[in-house]
């Protein structure tokens, strides 16, 4: 039962990971309703940047910087590369997106080329006699988890619960909600419907970036780091519903944790580890035969 | 009205571009000595058997998203069972290529249907998620079950060809290496596979698809069974997909599950928009695009003495181009064709002007916003639609 307990924690710690970069997609997918398949390499844009930051500088005084670097990159890429294609089909802003994936990609690694890099865990900080960050390893009754397992899962928790206030509790949420709900009519009440458009992708920038802080120390430093993830994202995002933060986290913890136990539970001479994102897969799939917006998302009614 | 069968100018352009493959390296050279100059160099010959496949891939991809609307990220799925079908059967079975081309289209068709009908549910980025998995899963399903696949180690494939006929040595005095003459045999499958598309595609079957695709309610009305053909859309889409599969066996003469990463499924998606959505002729010139672009930068820039861009610099280029090609060809290349086929460079020039100055003015003036100019996207769309093949 131990080891049960031990695999569900891992799942959640992988999970809160998919999680945090499937708020991301979120983000985007509720201002430009696309799947934006730039946004992993974004993260790892940032988080070059942030390591060429952390070769002078503190990591809590990197930090708040690159948060403003990645908002000014994501609503600068908003505004040269997607606001041109605005009103075109899904399909074309799709292909932008993978663009800008090649481009960005690409530029990374002639830039920052070499070796993967190690990146640093966040340091730790004593509050009150506890200790927050860092590493080392926690006993939670039978299981182990590691200091930034446990970082990550905060992370996680605590930005989806930020953007859940900040959509529902304030005016500039609000005027988010409406442009994305119904770009013509927000325009007529007065909404800045570009600029509002600009403030999501610089805002899903901002998210992934701590995203990618948080997965280089994992998966080392390099700019592919965030394939893998980026696509276990999407599968989350969509699993939890496209407009819904809160289902973008629940789907990204329902994701590790069903990839971890199919790994360690199923027989392995037909499926197995090995088979553990087929059937992950599998299961998304059959979810969404049930639910085809997934879990939270908002079913589409359109009007004939 | 919108047209719905292809003008003729436009079929006649796509059986121009695929002529000028076969013609670029047959020896018209001791006919016409100058003006052909040269046969292909032999990676040259490979290069267009590539592009060859991929316009039959591309064509049954633009029938299910093009003409039907329906996205799918999962379609190197489809060639991976066509391609595994026809491996198998030749080297472990012995059994002749043009059978097993067509047993792995029909395969690839059936499966196609089966996932066609739990997809009539899912819409959009939905059905994209669902169809990447089936992508994904691809690689570690044939990893997996190595006893039918043969595993990691992939499938060597060199099958018996009979030798081309005696004629073109007899009229042309030459004779064809093996490379050429595959890729004869799959030029003669694209032209097959290309007729087929452009009757689908005209015929009431071709219509209900786009009636579906724009607006499955009305559609429903006129007495169109909507699932009905949905599922037929992506099963035609999985049989191209699986004939292409097969002739990518042949072609490259080894399969192995990295082959069929999900990077070839986005890819296939990006040929046919960069092409052009609804379009035979988009799906041609879109394979084209898509072998040919990564070596612009090469020609570009490396030409330049002095210069020499690498790899990575190069793919950044492919992802600049992607993006001009959306935003200077919301149509894609067929579409830029089509402007430039009836060419007024009056209009051209007000066309560019108005998508120029609606980028600048995105870029420059932070309040505004480029839904708002008076002319922009209304002007183009009345440009585009007459001829839009859709």
């Amino acid at each position: 039962m131990a080891d049960f307990w031990q695999q569900v924690m891992a799942g959640l710690a992988a999970g809160s990971l998919y999680g945090l970069l499937a708020l991301a997609v979120v983000l985007i997918y509720r201002s430009t309703t696309v799947l934006n398949f730039a946004q992993g390499e974004m993260a790892m844009f940032t988080t070059f940047v942030a390591w060429s930051i952390l070769q002078w500088g503190d990591y809590w005084v990197m930090f708040p910087l690159i948060l403003l670097i990645a908002a000014g990159f994501g609503g600068l890429i908003e505004r040269v590369a997607i606001r041109p294609v605005e009103g075109a089909p899904v399909l074309n802003i799709i292909i932008v997106t993978l663009g800008l994936f090649a481009i960005v990609n690409n530029v990374a690694s002639w830039r920052w080329a070499g070796m993967p890099k190690a990146f640093p865990t966040p340091p730790e900080i004593h509050v009150a006699g506890i200790k927050f960050f860092g590493g080392g390893a926690l006993h939670i009754g039978p299981t182990v988890i590691s200091y930034h397992d446990l970082t990550i899962m905060v992370f996680a928790v605590a930005i989806m619960v930020i953007l859940y206030l900040f959509f529902q509790y304030t005016p500039l949420g609000l005027a988010m909600r409406a442009t994305a709900q119904n770009p013509v009519a927000s325009r007529l009440m007065g909404i800045r419907v570009g600029r509002m458009l600009t403030i999501g992708w610089a805002l899903s920038a901002t998210v992934g970036a701590v995203a990618g802080l948080l997965i280089a120390p994992i998966v080392l430093l390099s700019s592919s780091m965030m394939m893998g993830v980026l696509l276990y994202a999407f599968a989350a995002a969509v699993l939890g519903g496209l407009d819904s933060p809160v289902g973008a986290i629940v789907g990204g913890l329902i994701i590790g944790i069903s990839e971890n136990l199919v790994g360690a539970y199923t027989p392995s001479e037909w499926l197995g580890p090995d088979m553990k994102l087929t059937v992950t897969l599998g299961i998304i799939f059959l979810v969404l035969l049930v639910r085809p917006t997934g879990i939270f998302g908002r079913r589409v009614l359109r009007r004939v | 009205m919108r047209r719905l069968r292809p003008p003729r100018t436009s079929r006649v352009i796509i059986f121009v571009v695929l002529a000028f493959f076969l013609l670029w390296w047959i020896p018209f050279s001791h006919v016409l000595p100058g003006v052909f100059p040269l046969r292909f160099a032999p990676y040259r010959t490979l290069q267009a058997s590539q592009v060859a496949m991929w316009v039959i891939v591309a064509l049954g991809l633009n029938i299910l998203t093009g003409y039907n609307g329906q996205i799918s990220l999962g379609h190197g799925a489809f060639m991976a069972i066509g391609a595994y079908t026809a491996a198998i059967l030749m080297v472990d079975h012995g059994w002749p290529f043009w059978i097993t081309i067509i047993a792995g289209g029909v395969l690839a068709g059936g499966v196609g249907f089966l996932v066609g009908v739990p997809a009539l549910r899912l819409t959009g980025p939905y059905l994209a998620m669902a169809t990447l998995g089936l992508a994904l899963a691809t690689p570690q399903i044939l990893k997996k079950y190595e006893g039918l696949t043969h595993g990691t180690q992939g499938i060597n494939v060199r099958p018996e060809v009979p030798p081309p006929p005696a004629f073109i040595k007899d009229w042309f005095h030459i004779t064809l290496s093996r490379d050429e003459w595959m890729y004869l045999l799959v030029l003669f499958i694209v032209f097959i596979m290309t007729i087929l598309a452009l009757n689908i595609v005209r015929s009431r079957l071709g219509r209900a698809f786009v009636a579906i695709r724009d607006s499955e309610v009305a559609a429903q009305a006129m007495g169109i069974s909507v699932p009905r053909y949905k599922t037929m859309a992506f099963a035609i889409s999985a049989f191209y997909a699986g004939v292409a599969g097969g002739a990518y066996a042949l072609v490259m003469e080894y399969i192995s599950p990295e082959n069929f990463n999900f990077l070839m499924s986005i890819n296939l998606l990006t040929t046919i928009v960069i092409g052009g959505l609804a379009s035979i002729l988009g799906s041609v010139l879109g394979a084209v695009g898509l072998v040919l672009v990564p070596e612009l930068p090469d020609l570009v820039f490396n030409r330049i003495p002095g210069v020499n861009i690498g790899a990575e610099l190069s793919w950044a280029f492919y992802g600049v181009v992607l993006i001009l090609i959306m935003i200077f060809a919301p149509y894609g290349l067929a579409g830029l064709f089509r402007r430039l086929v009836r060419l007024r460079p009056a209009m051209v020039l007000r066309s560019l002007r108005t998508t120029y100055s609606r980028w600048v003015g995105a870029l420059t003036s932070p309040l505004a916003s480029a839904g708002e100019t008076e002319d922009g996207p209304e002007a183009k769309s009345s440009q585009d639609h007459p001829d839009a093949e859709r």
